[in-house]
């Protein structure tokens, strides 16, 4: 194994991966402090936490030496589930990273021309598949450990457990690194099996895929689902004691916790095995299929047959009717674009998954009156507001088509809104139709939030069209970014402030309506209508809709002008 | 400005600068109708940067532009309507087959419906395409895409095509169909602008060439002009390119090399 090769590789795909996008490249000189902020940052924080926690200790040491006990064995109990924590988080990021990078050939991978080995390969792809946030998460969990066991004396476990996190990193990227692989084949099987179908199966299994990924993700990250995921870690582990992937927490927990020193030290070694093994497996599996190409797919016997349809008779012009046509091609059949799908589904199912959590069989009126209107409304805005963003940083490298073709600002920007109109009303369709479907909201309820529904998507639509042309980014490795992450955030902030000021008329409704269900005595005030609300919020997302849809052509004049990627 | 009717392109004192580096540099040039104009130059003379400024893909600091009669900063849209382009790397919507990702080009150009199915099958069957239309473009390999980058500047009867490095990675059927094609659209009065760096393919195929040095535009003529220009009366057009970019001291360079 040649280091230097591993250090190497590792190297080029940190540096594929920087936001250079903006920055002047002509005699470019990466600033080493910058590069690194994430885990610098990391670092800091991580000092900061060790040393609050550590002062915190102190002050309780000080005062209850009972209390001191048990503060340490907390400490040392959290400790021991880290390693399976951070082996499910890396194993999330890292399959994240795969997922978004799905979608770009091999260009951005080792040059399998130079005398680099199998297992360099595989083992430098394997830390750098650590890159971001894994990485920074290592460094913060380590140094506050540490910084926290110079003042609780438990300076060995926190360095074991150190080692630990980093080793369940480690096994969920090989793991990832395994799936990534098989995964590459096994397509290639499937479109090679299915045919023509081939792009349909990859549709429909890449959204299952995605559907099962997020439920997992969120499941995982919001709500109080950390805490409880931390609390059944600690508790699980023991009993799962059978599964490698918790067996270096085990190697803590024998070593440190239940003082069996000799169990544990057979944890840490059948740990080093798996870790071997699973490096090994990647490893033979990247010699085999490595190189793998998947076979083409055929969407077509071949034959010619112009699809004029519908969209001409819409009044669009042959231009537009074909840009259109072209993103629907691309939402369907690029993986990486395919997760702004799920985005919906998934703010339909985690509230229910919430509500379902709760020992109530039914819910109040208000509960799901507000849960329908949710239904109706949030996940249509939100797929506008995605949609908005990617639209035209989804052209990626092949932007040139759009610049160099007799494009004008007035017929990209209509054919972009469309696209995000269309699809987010599918979206309010569906959604709304399930919404109603699980909670039966008045009819009242159903017209009011379809309408609003309606109005909101195509604000928050023309708005994130605006500033997704303004902040897009064509960059296609090590993934298609297309979109700045500031513009995304401030998009995000936008999006917030302005579906806030075009439901504001609500809020006077849902005030009276709420309190003269707690005081029947106030009874209904006859000027807080829900209709005069709609009609209010509505005037108010058109004239913002005008408005940000000017923006939007605005940035595009700007945009095809300045056609310089 | 007066612009001359047999003109095609007509580029007056025009500057492009990226950050320090002068990427073209004052330079003047009118290409005529019908003719087909080579631009040479080592990398990173200026040459994609020329062209690119031709459909106003790129923007110049100063100077103008104008392409069959109007200014491309101007009006670039009219511009685009005439003109087929392909880039020195094509990046095509790689998730489309191949007769989706032309029938896309043809509706962007407003094509007829059968004109557009007519001319797509006889370059498909001519650039030996047909059968593997209907397969997703990221399973071609480099030379069938280039393909298809070339059909799509064909495809809409362009009066100006801007070819950069059009015949890179094709077969040589395939590089002979498109060197007849260009003959061809030659005597219909189609000007082809191309930049190569196969100097046999310029000197066989080109009325004219640019040769683009630093951005600036070094030498400009025949074959016959070039040769007196350079004083080299019976040289090839690669000692020519050689001498005239003061890359000729080859030899030395490979003695140290292989020292």
């Amino acid at each position: 194994m040649n280091w230097k090769n591993v250090l190497s590789l590792m190297q080029v795909d940190r540096k594929s991966g920087r936001l250079i996008r903006g920055r002047k490249l002509t005699r470019y000189r990466e600033n080493r402090f910058l590069a690194y902020w994430p885990y610098w940052t990391a670092l800091g924080v991580g000092l900061a936490v060790g040393l609050l926690v550590g002062v915190v200790y102190n002050f309780v040491a000080a005062s209850d030496a009972t209390a001191a006990v048990d503060f340490k064995n907390g400490a040392l109990s959290l400790f021991f589930s880290l390693p399976t924590l951070v082996l499910i988080i890396s194993l999330v990021f890292t399959l994240f990273q795969q997922i978004q990078r799905s979608g770009v050939r091999a260009s951005w991978q080792v040059p399998y021309w130079l005398p680099v080995t199998w297992q360099e390969h595989t083992l430098a792809s394997i830390f750098a598949s650590l890159f971001g946030f894994p990485l920074a998460l290592i460094v913060l969990i380590a140094t506050a450990i540490i910084a926290f066991s110079l003042f609780s004396g438990l300076v060995i476990p926190a360095m074991a457990t150190s080692l630990a996190v980093f080793a369940a990193a480690f096994m969920a990227s090989a793991t990832t690194e395994v799936f990534r692989i098989l995964q590459v084949r096994f397509i290639g099987a499937v479109y090679k099996s299915t045919g023509r179908a081939a792009v349909w199966v990859r549709f429909a299994g890449s959204l299952v895929f995605f559907l099962v990924f997020y439920i997992l993700y969120f499941y995982v990250f919001y709500g109080s689902g950390i805490v409880t995921f931390i609390q059944n870690v600690a508790s699980v582990q023991t009993v799962a004691w059978f599964v490698p992937f918790v067996w270096p927490g085990l190697t803590l927990f024998y070593s440190f916790m239940s003082g069996e020193v000799l169990i544990g030290l057979a944890f840490m070694i059948v740990s080093i095995l798996f870790i071997a093994g699973l490096f090994f497996l990647a490893t033979s599996l990247n010699k085999q299929f490595g190189l793998y190409e998947p076979p083409a797919i055929t969407v077509s016997r071949g034959g010619y047959a112009p699809k004029t349809g519908v969209l001409g008779r819409l009044g669009f012009s042959s231009l537009e009717a074909a840009l259109i046509r072209k993103d629907l091609k691309a939402f369907t059949r690029r993986r990486e674009l395919m997760a702004i799908f799920i985005f919906p589904i998934i703010m339909v199912i985690i509230p229910l998954f919430q509500t379902f959590g709760s020992t109530s069989p039914s819910f109040p009126f208000q509960l799901s009156t507000f849960l329908a209107a949710y239904s109706f409304l949030f996940p249509a805005a939100i797929m506008a507001m995605s949609l908005g963003n990617f639209m035209l940083g989804e052209e990626g490298q092949s932007v040139w088509r759009l610049f160099s073709s007799p494009i004008s600002a007035r017929s990209l920007v209509k054919s972009k809104f469309f696209f995000i109109v269309l699809f987010s009303l599918i979206v309010l369709a569906i959604t709304g139709a399930v919404g109603s479907v699980i909670y039966h909201p008045p009819a009242n309820v159903v017209i009011i939030a379809s309408v609003e529904g309606i109005f909101l998507l195509c604000a928050l639509g023309a708005l994130s069209l605006s500033n997704g042309i303004s902040g897009s980014d064509f960059t296609e490795t090590p993934r298609p970014r297309m979109i700045r992450q500031s513009t995304a955030i401030l998009n995000f902030f936008a999006c917030s402030a302005v579906g806030a000021g075009i439901l504001a008329p609500f809020v006077p409704y849902v005030l009276s309506s709420t309190l003269s269900s707690l005081m029947p005595s106030l009874g209904k005030l006859p000027f807080l209508n829900p209709y005069i609300a709609t009609a209010l919020s509505a005037f108010t997302a058109l004239i913002l809709t005008v408005i940000f849809y000017r923006f939007a052509l605005k940035n595009a004049r700007e945009f095809l002008k300045k056609a310089e990627i | 400005m007066i612009i001359s009717d047999e003109s095609a392109v007509e580029l007056r004192s025009v500057v492009k600068r990226y950050s320090e580096i002068l990427a073209v540099n004052n330079v003047d040039l009118t290409i005529k109708k019908g003719e087909i104009f080579g631009l040479l130059g080592p990398n990173g003379s200026g040459k994609s940067t020329t062209l690119k400024m031709l459909l106003g893909l790129v923007q110049p600091e100063s100077g103008s532009i104008i392409v069959l009669g109007t200014d491309v900063q101007k009006d670039p849209i009219t511009v685009k309507q005439q003109v087929g382009y392909v880039p020195e790397s094509p990046r095509l919507y790689e998730f489309l087959t191949g007769i989706e990702y032309l029938d896309f080009i043809a509706d962007v150009y407003e094509m007829q419906t059968e004109e557009k199915k007519n001319r797509i099958y006889e370059y498909l069957k001519a650039l030996e395409l047909e059968g593997r239309e209907g397969d997703m473009i990221n399973g071609y390999s480099d030379g069938m895409k280039q393909k298809i980058a070339l059909i799509s500047a064909f495809l809409h009867r362009p009066r100006l095509l801007v070819l950069d490095e059009p015949l890179s990675a094709l077969d040589p059927r395939s590089a002979r169909i498109i060197k007849d094609v260009l003959n061809q659209l030659k005597t219909q009065g189609v000007t082809t602008i191309m930049s190569t760096h196969v100097l046999e393919i310029a000197q066989a195929v080109c009325d004219r060439i640019g040769i683009m040095y630093h951005g600036k535009l070094l030498a400009l003529g025949n074959m016959k002009e070039l040769r007196a220009m350079s004083k080299l009366p019976d040289s090839g057009l690669e000692d020519i390119f050689l001498k005239l970019t003061g890359t000729g001291d080859t030899k030395a360079i490979v003695e140290e090399l292989l020292k």
